[in-house]
């Protein structure tokens, strides 16, 4: 018999039906029932029994993916994608499949608890919520009615939209503090300060479903990032079903780089070299014709907004003439036919998307290289384009209102130390700089809390200098009152007084917005699959009664509450059912949305077309062609130097001469009033600025920049610390893997089985210079300390390099985290007998500095100079 | 939100029912003997027709024989072949299917644990009146058939996602169960069978479940593009 074709798999299908259609009835059958094809349902394997499946969301790390949880009589045991999701598409991580640890681990704090011995030695009793919550409502009423509310200190790590807006935006701003403290510095703020430069309103989205090249600056993209699992797994879609070629740049072959087509090994801060370096190429070969010159219509090159997009390309020629790719190979180590080649290779594959992220901006120079960055997609046409480095888009929840606020203050802590010159300075902090924050109490010139709150968030393991970090929040002069909001006994919740059980993000309610790589905007919300186990309760719920308790209801019961509101009163979501339509199928996006590119092109008023957008008015009878001003109406002014239409009113100027006079650039706050830029006659929604005052225009001359004293184009900057390192010394650098989050992973034990121990990565030369074979313990000392590890010898790194993650080394955090026993943990999880390992792994911020990019304050993770010796 | 299905929905729907329609005339086959019901339906023109153009031996003329006499042959032949009580060829995976544990070659193994759990999970039950092991080949290519008519519900309502959801199940089923045991388990009854009828469903079963497993994964990646527009 020949084998089966598709014609006679046809014919064999109509004989077959003739057969079947012999009514035997049921008894030929052996099965009853249907198939569930209803995605989101599961039944255990096991017992047969329905799972009940509930859409939520992630939160082990800020990507936030939507999830699925199962949950079998009362007990979750499973989390997986959420298929409906058109971000994530079904997938999650390895990290979001063990979000069920955190829920059961036996080191979780149930019950309120009070420190009963000297802070830091582990004596704690039990206190009830009642108790609790009286002692810290009377410590803050005190503050609030003594007119120090600013002396509350709220820090948190994470948290991101309802639960920001819930506890930050409605709580802590009718309570009256703006003392409030953030991670973005030691995450990537410094890139996202760098958008603000240029293109205004930060996150930049990549799209991958449609690029046709990706240039990869220093990104673990397929392991970790802010949006890591939904711009991952494009990017591995795109590899396969199109074949687009990627090109990653890094210290170290990460994952990433291993998928990559091309691994380009930098040296640490050099990525900046590079990249002027390319914009060199391009400028030189002429490529920055078509779709570069046609956007640079919209770039402000020069001091003057309104040159010709010939004399913008001179200028930047002119500019980066000095960086020829000769010269950022010396630097860098990368050959300079290779820079030569990829540059052209990206102004000549349309579209490109360029990619940076820590590897390339947790650096001194790091503002400049996401400039640089920034200039190399401009130049090329790859900004806010199909294919390209897009403006990102979320969901735009429409929160509850709170009660009417007081004026809010704040203690000056958060922001680095304001002497210029001194090194914990940075000109434009605009994402703080929270890993300055202990120094400033500690040195208290700008004074110090009263009482101090951390939220997800561990001062101690989480910034440089571990061991000043300790002896700070040991230091009870120095921080009278400290309270954690934590689910666990983590390695800075152990040095607070009192501890609030918090609700793990799998037993709490949230809306949520992450970005979209759709450039479309989804709608998601959290709900909790299973109770809070013990007392447990979510910050969300325990600020609304605080504040019922201090006397300001925040007009809400809950974080449930809040919820319910948000998705009442958000329009689609709203009309898509709300509340009861998010709790069934945990996502909304609009289905007639198309995709948001080019969003700087949307015209805000062209006279001939008798266009007008003020205010969410569409004016079309215009009578007058050639006047502008009457249809902004006369508190909108237009900004000659910036080529912006702005409303005077949001500055502080106390009128219009006032504000015209002192101009846009130089009034405090016009950012927020911004209303267009002026090309022509025509007014475009252009680059809207956020917390600078740059024009509308994408800034590579950067008049913020100039104001301050540095160079207005993106200029090489070299870390001091690098131009005179010895011979013997190296940089450190760290790194993240694809089964932790930064600080909040350990305690989960599937994760921990898999990654428990962190040998630092040294190049072979380096190695055997120092006469270290792989496996010797090695010592890693800076000028701030040292930490002890063994040596992962390999070829996959460049020399004079010593790279580590930073995941491992707690000192509390529970048994699978460190090895160290909660108070009042249990003994009832029956895999605490299975654990197999006893290395819980190095933390190399023991010897990492506190220090900042000088222009933005970004923590420089990757600049720390060090030695490292056998033993 | 039910992603918008662009590809050609009506030929989707044709296969679906196609392969579901195969399967379950297969299983019908191995389930019991021929019954005087069903017996037209295998003397049908049509039928010999296309098993003759498939390259099979049957004989049209001895089908053609008084109705008694062909059921009798072939309920003989199904019982020397699949039920004894002499040796016979087991229809049931746990026999045949080799696993890397070692647990196989009786009863109720490691195998038939895994089809049921896998049945039952999808939301299928086994019919009270069902008294053989659940591993019966019947019982696998007639779960084939459901889940294949799940998806094509789900291809007629637009539910990709649905549609998606059965073809993965129809995946894992086939590699982890179909493509492991009866090819083997159709080779030994085309060598031991005596009339032909058997040994030629037994060519025709492993054909097709090789045509199934070289274009599971095409209709998968077909949905997928489906899912993406």
């Amino acid at each position: 018999m020949s084998q089966l074709t598709r014609r006679n798999f046809v014919r064999l299908a109509v004989a077959s039906g003739a057969l079947i259609a012999a009514n035997e009835g049921f008894e030929s059958q052996a099965l009853a029932g249907t198939i569930r094809t209803q995605t989101g349902r599961d039944f255990s394997p096991e017992t047969g029994t329905e799972r009940k499946a509930i859409p939520t969301s992630c939160w082990q790390c800020v990507t936030r993916d939507s999830m699925i949880g199962f949950v079998e009589d009362g007990r979750l045991v499973k989390l997986e994608g959420n298929p409906k999701s058109i971000r994530g598409e079904g997938f999650i991580c390895a990290r979001g499949q063990a979000g069920i640890n955190h829920v059961y681990d036996p080191d979780r704090i149930l019950y309120p608890m009070k420190r009963a011995g000297a802070r830091g030695s582990g004596k704690w009793k039990r206190i009830s919520w009642d108790k609790a919550l009286n002692e810290l409502a009377g410590r803050l009423k005190k503050l609030r009615d003594q007119g120090h509310p600013e002396k509350f200190l709220f820090h948190y790590g994470r948290m991101k939209a309802s639960s920001s807006a819930l506890i930050k935006g409605t709580f802590l701003k009718a309570y009256g503090t703006k003392t409030i403290g953030n991670h973005t510095s030691i995450c990537e703020g410094g890139k996202w300060s760098a958008q603000e430069m240029t293109w205004g309103g930060h996150y930049d989205n990549w799209d991958i479903d449609r690029t046709k090249f990706i240039l990869n600056f220093g990104s673990n993209i397929l392991e970790t990032h802010t949006n890591h699992i939904p711009v991952a797994h494009r990017i591995m879609r795109a590899k396969v079903d199109r074949g687009v070629r990627m090109v990653t740049f890094d210290v170290r072959m990460s994952n990433t780089a291993a998928k990559s087509d091309e691994w380009m090994p930098i040296k640490p801060g050099t990525d900046q070299a590079v990249l002027l370096a390319m914009c060199n190429v391009i400028l030189n070969k002429g490529l920055t014709k078509g779709a570069g010159a046609d956007f640079l219509k919209f770039v402000k090159c020069t001091a003057k907004h309104d040159d010709s997009v010939a004399t913008k390309i001179a200028a930047l020629k002119k500019h980066c003439a000095p960086y020829t790719p000769q010269w950022a190979a010396k630097k860098s180590g990368v050959p300079a036919s290779k820079i030569t080649s990829l540059a052209v290779e990206f102004a000549t594959t349309k579209p490109a998307c360029l990619l940076t992220y820590r590897g390339a901006v947790a650096h001194y120079n790091g503002n400049e290289a996401e400039r640089a960055a920034q200039m190399l997609a401009a130049i090329t046409g790859n900004i806010d384009n199909p294919g390209g480095r897009c403006k990102a888009v979320g969901a735009g929840w429409k929160y509850p209102k709170g009660p009417k606020a007081p004026k809010t203050k704040g203690l000056k802590i958060n922001d680095g130390h304001p002497d210029k010159g001194h090194p914990g300075h940075a000109a434009y902090p605009t994402h703080h700089m929270s890993h300055w924050t202990l120094k400033m109490i500690k040195d208290g010139s700008a004074g110090r809390p009263e009482v101090a709150m951390w939220y997800c968030y561990t001062p101690a393991y989480a910034n440089g200098e571990t061991s000043e970090n300790i002896r700070i929040l040991k230091d009870e002069k120095l921080l009278p009152f400290v309270v954690a909001s934590d689910p666990f006994y983590g390695d800075s919740t152990m040095y607070t007084d009192m501890i609030l059980p918090d609700a793990t993000y799998l037993e709490r309610w949230d809306c949520e917005d992450m970005v979209d790589p759709n450039q479309i905007g989804e709608y998601y919300i959290r709900q909790p699959l299973v109770k809070p186990l013990g007392e447990a309760r979510d910050l969300g719920d325990v600020v609304c009664e605080l504040a019922e308790r201090m006397g300001f209801p925040l007009g809400v019961k809950s974080k449930e509450d809040f919820v319910k509101k948000a998705c009442e009163k958000t329009p689609g979501v709203k009309e898509a059912g709300g509340f009861e339509y998010m709790k069934k199928h945990g996502v909304w996006h609009d289905p007639n949305a198309e995709p948001r590119f080019f969003s700087y092109k949307e015209v805000i008023l062209d006279p001939k077309k008798q266009v007008c957008k003020v205010g969410g008015y569409v004016y079309t009878d215009l009578e007058d062609p050639e006047g502008i001003c009457p249809y902004f109406g006369d508190d909108v002014l237009y900004d000659r130097q910036a080529g912006v239409w702005w409303h005077w009113r949001a500055s502080k100027a106390k009128n219009a001469q006032e504000a015209g006079k002192k101009g846009f650039y130089s009034s405090k706050g016009a950012y927020k009033g911004y209303v267009g830029t002026k090309l022509g006659n025509i007014v475009y929604a252009g680059f809207r600025p956020d917390k600078i005052n740059k024009s509308g225009f994408l800034e590579l001359y950067s008049e913020p920049l100039k104001k301050k004293g540095f160079n207005p184009l993106p200029t090489w900057m070299e870390a001091p610390e690098h131009q005179k390192m010895k011979s013997n010394e190296l940089i450190l650098t760290t790194f993240k893997v694809c089964v932790m989050t930064h600080s909040r992973s350990t305690n989960c034990k599937w994760l921990t089985e898999i990654y428990h121990e962190n040998r630092a990565w040294v190049n072979s030369k380096t190695a055997s210079a120092r006469g270290i074979k792989d496996g010797d313990k090695i010592t890693v000392k800076s000028a701030v300390g040292s930490f002890k590890t063994k040596a992962h010898v390999t070829e996959n790194i460049v020399t004079g390099v010593v790279a580590v993650s930073h995941h491992l080394g707690h000192w509390a955090y529970g048994r699978y985290a460190s090895g160290n026993k909660a108070p009042l943990g249990r003994d009832d999880d029956p895999d605490l007998k299975q654990q197999f390992w006893n290395v819980y792994g190095t933390h190399p911020n023991w010897a990492i500095p506190n220090a900042p990019d000088p222009i933005n304050g970004q923590q420089r993770w990757m600049d720390t100079v060090v030695t490292v010796r056998k033993g | 939100m039910k992603h918008a299905l662009q590809i050609n929905n009506e030929v989707v729907i044709e296969l679906t029912l196609q392969r579901s329609t195969v399967y379950g005339c297969l299983a019908r086959i191995y389930r019991k003997e021929i019954t005087a019901d069903f017996l037209p339906s295998i003397r049908d023109p049509q039928f010999l027709g296309v098993l003759s153009d498939l390259g099979s031996g049957l004989d049209a003329a001895w089908f053609q024989r008084p109705e008694g006499a062909v059921i009798e042959d072939l309920a003989i032949e199904y019982a020397r072949l699949f039920l004894g009580p002499d040796k016979h060829i087991s229809p049931h995976e746990s026999i045949h299917h080799e696993r890397g544990d070692g647990d196989w070659g009786s009863f109720w193994g490691a195998s038939t644990v895994d089809v049921k759990k896998f049945i039952e999970a999808a939301g299928m039950q086994y019919r009270e009146d069902y008294r053989d092991l659940p591993d019966h080949i019947s019982v696998e290519l007639e779960f084939m058939q459901k889940i294949t008519e799940g998806e094509r519900n789900a291809w007629e309502e637009e539910d990709t996602a649905g549609a998606l959801y059965c073809l993965n199940m129809e995946k894992q089923f086939l590699e982890e169960h179909l493509v492991k045991w009866i090819p083997r388990f159709c080779d030994a009854i085309t060598s031991q069978a005596k009339l032909p009828f058997y040994r030629e469903m037994a060519t025709i079963t492993k054909r097709f479940i090789a045509f199934e497993k070289e274009n599971i994964d095409a209709y998968i990646s077909e949905a997928h593009r489906g899912k993406r527009r």
